[in-house]
């Protein structure tokens, strides 16, 4: 296993753990009914997975990676861009008809929106530098 | 990642070459082991910089050690 897999099973578990614990939180905070800390805690969740998604970019991309893993990565990457693209346009047409054409939605939604596809795009690149490399594996 | 018609003597040419081994040239190459492997089995096309390390490192042209086949015999009156 070489140092960009290896990475992509980092990534690919904290997103999991990241996700896990935000929902946790969250639920938590909506079962005590504590508005308050429910806009803090939002807040501070959506910041810090934002944070660390964006280290765990700058972690990588500072890596020196060979051409082939460099294109396993960009293919991989463009793969995260459309899953970002689709959870954003899936997530306005629910809004859409949900709340319908003149309704209005909730400030968070859009936050919520964008680290809903932050995290999608993260799970697919790391899934699909992980399978890439399987898929190789198994031809040899 | 692979290229249709392109084939190589990476293999054969590490073993003319007092068995070398497939690290030894990764190194040589600056690139890791497992492109190598994916090189030689034909699932990797390198980029023409890494083609000419490759070939570099074994002393010879990279037509020596990459050959492409696409079908299509050469155009006529060709001069090389």
């Amino acid at each position: 296993m070489n140092v960009l897999q290896k990475r992509a099973w980092v990534e690919l578990v904290l997103m999991l753990v990241c996700v896990a614990i935000a929902a946790a939180g969250l639920a938590f905070l909506v079962r005590t009914n504590a508005q308050g800390l429910l806009y803090v805690g939002t807040s501070v969740v959506v910041a810090a997975i934002t944070g660390l998604v964006g280290y765990l970019h700058n972690v990588r991309s500072a890596a020196g990676f060979d051409e082939r893993e460099k294109s396993i990565l960009r293919k991989a990457a463009t793969l995260g861009g459309y899953a970002f693209a689709l959870a954003v346009g899936c997530a306005s047409f629910v809004a859409f008809f949900v709340v319908g054409g003149g309704g209005s939605v909730s400030v968070y939604v859009l936050p919520a929106t964008f680290l809903g596809a932050l995290l999608a795009a993260q799970f697919v690149q790391s899934a699909a530098i992980l399978i890439q490399f399987v898929r190789e594996q198994a031809d040899e | 990642m692979s290229s249709p018609g392109l084939s190589n003597r990476v293999r054969r040419l590490r073993f003319d070459h007092g068995e070398m081994t497939q690290q030894q040239l990764a190194d040589k190459a600056r690139v890791t082991r497992q492109t190598i492997i994916a090189i030689e089995a034909g699932k990797y096309a390198p980029s023409l910089p890494l083609a000419f390390r490759i070939a570099r490192a074994f002393n010879t042209t990279v037509e020596d050690v990459f050959r492409y086949d696409d079908g299509v015999e050469d155009a006529p009156g060709r001069s090389d």
